[in-house]
């Protein structure tokens, strides 16, 4: 599953080669080795990674992902191991017609390949607190549930499984079955996928905590239905593959408080990349809005929020902005840099 | 950590509003006080049409009241509870620990007549109307304890330590009274 891509510019995309590469190593990037490619359901592969040097991996927090060095991009897929104490790590990828390429070259790996990855990123944990855990999966979104749904077994947690998928396309469903059982809901036919969600959506006793990852229709569906059953934001948590496309947006000028400098920010060019352009460096890893990694803090100005990583009460304090999707409401935007 | 990072609940003067996304509430009046404020939440639930369980009475009522709501409860639920600090503080520890978040929890102190403090070394838990700030002597080991300006969530209680834990002496065999 993909829920990131890191490159900047659509103009590289084209230019991605497809074939693996070996990066230069730097600090913190895990030397993996392909160990074995399988193929999961139509148009899924699923490949196992081991340490290049037979070395421990580092554990993760279950729905973790891995960001794999693709040739000359970084592509993030859900680790769907449960994350403790890894022998190894394994990623499914759904090959995308339309995707940017990091699929492609994922479906090219062969065993014995070396991959470059940087250690796994946990931005879909489950909360230690809750009473149950009901996770909804629609296709490719069961990567990191599988994930979650192996770590509720291990620490004997409360759990059901909603999978959603179109007939014959399901990914991972034998070993779904062997690890849950009758909490396993298989549902391919979407009607009745929806109607389980919603009697979940309405009926879940409190101390439910809801985990959802698939198509962006779908998680919108789930936050919107949920909301109107009054879930506290607190109680839904998703993992989206991508962030929407979103409008070039209008010209703004970003006022760096620290260094005295006007940064403008031209019309679909980011602000992070203006930053960048302008020799100011931002830690950043998605560039979509999802990971939370470029966050500025605003001393002046209201941002226009167009991330998915802030919550709404966040957003409303309006004194930080992720710099790679979100602009700026007024002319000037004043950040602590 | 200073005083400006204290997890001391700033409460609100005027009491929080009802839920209107609620589907169901549960009601809590700990104290003649905060009887008007939750017949306030109750005519604002019946309005809306939202099923509300209402209980005026002593801490031990409200907790028997919330633990058998809880029990049936269904996501979209809320707790609204009205009363003393100690006791409101209580009931949210209470509440939490049966699986509600945050923002299903709303309250409304109407004052502050004594505080809960926990002492780290012996775990007893003493009633005191001293401030923060102020020195308590531990019910449980005896010691003077330092009212700290941090209240646990999960133990509705201030923390407590020895005011000259760094005067005794340096093998601290003291501070381990449990």
């Amino acid at each position: 599953m993909t829920t990131t891509s890191l490159v900047p510019a659509a103009s590289e995309l084209a230019q991605a080669d497809p074939s693996p590469t070996v990066a230069v190593t730097g600090p913190g990037l895990l030397s993996l080795r392909v160990q074995a490619v399988e193929t999961a359901a139509d148009g899924v592969r699923t490949v196992t990674l081991t340490g290049a040097d037979g070395g421990a991996l580092p554990a993760h927090p279950p729905g973790s992902h891995l960001v794999l060095h693709c040739g000359g991009r970084r592509n993030a897929y859900s680790l769907t191991g449960c994350g403790t104490r890894p022998r190894s790590y394994t990623v499914s990828v759904l090959l995308l017609g339309d995707g940017q390429g990091g699929s492609r070259w994922v479906h090219g790996l062969q065993p014995g390949d070396h991959v470059l990855a940087d250690r796994p990123r946990s931005a879909f944990a489950p909360v230690a607190t809750a009473r149950h855990h009901l996770l909804i999966a629609g296709g490719i979104g069961i990567t990191p549930l599988l994930s979650h749904a192996r770590a509720a077994r291990r620490w004997q947690r409360s759990f059901e499984l909603l999978y959603g998928y179109r007939p014959g396309a399901g990914a991972h469903l034998p070993e779904l079955r062997e690890l849950c059982g009758p909490r396993l809901l298989e549902l391919p036919q979407l009607p009745d996928f929806l109607a389980a969600v919603e009697a979940r959506l309405v009926a879940s006793p409190v101390g439910t905590h809801v985990y959802a990852c698939g198509p962006a229709a779908m998680l919108d569906a789930v936050l919107e239905r949920a909301d109107e059953l009054g879930w506290p934001q607190e109680r839904v948590h998703t993992e989206r593959f991508s962030a929407a496309d979103l409008d070039p947006g209008a010209p703004f000028r970003a006022v760096l408080r620290r260094s005295g400098r006007r940064v403008p920010v031209p019309s679909g060019v980011s602000l992070l990349t203006a930053l960048e352009g302008a020799g100011v460096p931002v830690p950043n890893l998605c560039r979509q809005g999802v990971c939370g990694e470029c966050r500025v803090g605003v001393l002046a100005g209201a941002p226009l929020h167009r991330d998915l990583f802030l919550s709404d009460e966040e957003k409303a304090a309006g004194d930080s902005v992720m710099c790679c999707v979100s602009r700026s409401e007024d002319p000037d935007l004043e950040l602590d840099l | 950590m200073g005083i400006e990072h204290t997890s001391v609940p700033r409460w609100p003067a005027d009491a929080p509003p009802f839920d209107p996304r609620a589907r169901s509430a549960t009601v809590l009046a700990l104290c003649a006080d905060a009887e008007p404020v939750a017949a306030a939440w109750a005519a604002a639930g019946g309005a809306a049409g939202v099923p509300v369980s209402s209980c005026t009475g002593d801490l031990e009522q409200a907790l028997r009241h919330l633990d058998a709501d809880m029990a049936g409860a269904v996501v979209g639920w809320r707790l609204l509870v009205a009363g003393p600090e100690a006791e409101v503080l209580r009931v949210r520890a209470r509440a939490t620990e049966l699986g509600a978040v945050g923002s299903e929890v709303l309250a409304h102190v109407t004052g502050v007549p004594s505080r809960r403090v926990l002492c780290v070394h012996c775990d007893a838990v003493t009633e005191t109307d001293e401030p923060v700030g102020g020195t308590v002597a531990c019910a449980g080991c005896g010691h003077d304890l330092h009212l700290y300006h941090h209240v646990s969530r999960r133990l509705g209680a201030y923390l407590g330590f020895l005011t000259d834990a760094e005067e005794r002496d340096p093998a601290g065999a003291v501070l381990e009274t449990r």
